[in-house]
């Protein structure tokens, strides 16, 4: 039983701040270098697999089935090879990641109208030539709705990963169950909860004007 | 937040056709985990287990976790449904787009939560242990379902609606006979969600002593006996895509006929 006092968790956050700070670069960071490989390793896959039915549902069902598995139980599968720390958390939120992204990479893909495929092929472009200077432009706000999603799933698994010592604001959050029944209890898991859900809701907003700015010009509405 | 509206419709072939039901695909899920739990079996019978290993990777230790992970996860989600689905459906009776927007919004905020915040908070102001674990799994998939409920509901063609009223339905009937069969693929799709989240999460529920197979997988870490670790995490892994197979079973069993 803690007792909330908002005059200590002011006095927290102030003695506090560059400790917090560090961690949300923390959590930031571990989520964007994720998302940039989850992007590569996604979009790349998507690109492959887009027009092979087989491929393609096989790849989908495979990162489903990576989506299903709890993030505890994913980060102890892979502590046994890549020990504690970041590396286990980079790679357990890529494969949380790459659901979404391959997902919306194919159907970005898929959704081009043939008749804009045919007049490109018309114009002498190979098939290399349509998937990168046509096909991909238009997908791309669609491949970014899957990277957002990917994003808001993982600043929030990026908070158990501090169990297995990874980095962020799972920290704090970890550190106010350990201080069970001290002054600041409370207050550390509530500084790192309350910084995820801000991280997510951040993130989010700035998504819609990355893909906003990304976007092909003749395709902006 | 568009295009994937469920992260664990896992094969996407609801492309509205009925398809037959037992289709060999069906049977790839628990192949796969028979497949992964006899390795895991063989694994374990081929490597000497040392005392502390003996303690806890035994059958009645194991189907003791089980148990509690299954029930934690079972009734979270029927109190969810009990109290979600009712409240997104008479949410979606007001015509009040305040209220929905609102809703809606919270929904979204929830979403951005993470849920171990969520449960060890509520462990720090009120109690360690199995209580807790449920509120908190409650609270944190209520969300979501309200959220598919109140969106199936809304996603009925206004004209459907206005030829079911055409007809001389009451409102009461145009709920009951037409916006719900066909809000049932949308809510069931919220409700799978919430149940693979609850097997998530109920594994986390042991930092905050409420049991569970996360028991296994937190002694195997503390204890640095990787076989505790690792069956822990197979066994909720297994739980986690079995529980999914299920729910996409009763998935396309509910779905209205027709579409």
């Amino acid at each position: 039983m803690t007792q909330f006092d908002f005059g200590r968790l002011l006095h927290f956050w102030e003695t506090r701040g560059p400790d917090i700070v560090g961690l949300v670069v923390e959590h930031i960071s571990v989520v964007a270098v994720s998302l940039l490989i989850a992007m590569i390793i996604g979009v790349g896959v998507g690109m492959l697999v887009w027009d092979r039915p087989l491929p393609r549902s096989t790849v989908i069902a495979a990162a489903g089935v990576a989506l299903t598995i709890p993030s505890l139980a994913m980060l102890a599968l892979l502590i046994p090879t890549f020990g504690l720390g970041w590396t286990p958390t980079i790679i357990a939120l890529v494969m949380y990641s790459l659901l979404p992204i391959v997902r919306n990479t194919v159907v970005g893909l898929r959704e081009v109208a043939p008749a804009v495929m045919e007049s490109a092929t018309g114009m002498g472009m190979n098939k290399f030539t349509v998937l990168f200077r046509v096909q991909l432009p238009i997908a791309w706000p669609i491949i970014l709705t899957g990277v957002r999603v990917a994003a808001q799933l993982t600043i929030g698994v990026a908070a158990i990963a501090a169990y297995v010592a990874g980095p962020g604001l799972g920290t704090f959050i970890f550190r106010g169950l350990s201080s069970l029944g001290s002054v600041n209890a409370l207050n550390f898991a509530l500084t790192g909860t309350l910084g995820v859900v801000l991280l997510a809701l951040i993130v989010d907003a700035l998504f819609v004007a990355i893909t906003r700015y990304s976007t092909s010009k003749g395709l902006r509405a | 937040m568009t295009a994937v509206t469920s992260p664990n419709a896992s094969t996407g072939y609801a492309d509205g056709v009925r398809e037959r039901f037992f289709t060999p695909r069906r049977f790839v899920t628990p192949l796969v985990v028979v497949i992964v739990l006899g390795v895991l079996l063989f694994w374990l019978s081929s490597i000497q287990l040392d005392s502390i290993e003996k303690r806890t990777l035994n059958i009645d230790y194991i189907v003791n976790r089980t148990r509690e992970h299954l029930g934690l996860t079972i009734v979270a989600s029927a109190l969810v449904a009990i109290l979600a689905i009712p409240t997104g459906i008479a949410l979606s009776r007001t015509k009040s787009r305040v209220v929905r927007a609102l809703v809606l919004g919270i929904a979204n905020i929830g979403q951005a939560t993470p849920a171990i915040g969520v449960i060890i908070l509520l462990a720090i102001i009120w109690q360690t242990g199995y209580s807790t674990a449920l509120v908190a799994l409650v609270v944190y998939s209520f969300l979501p379902v309200l959220r598919n409920t109140l969106i199936g509901i809304q996603q009925v063609d206004e004209n459907v609606r206005e030829s079911a009223r055409g007809m001389g339905m009451t409102p009461n009937q145009v709920l009951r006979r037409v916006e719900l069969p066909l809000a049932v693929p949308v809510i069931l799709a919220g409700l799978r969600t919430s149940l693979v989240f609850c097997v998530g999460v109920a594994t986390v529920a042991t930092f905050i002593n409420a049991g569970g197979l996360g028991d296994m997988i937190v002694n195997g870490l503390k204890l640095q006996r990787y076989p505790v670790l690792i069956t822990g995490a197979v066994l909720v892994a297994c739980i986690a895509l079995l529980i999914d197979w299920v729910a996409s079973l009763a998935e396309d069993r509910l779905r209205p006929r027709g579409t």
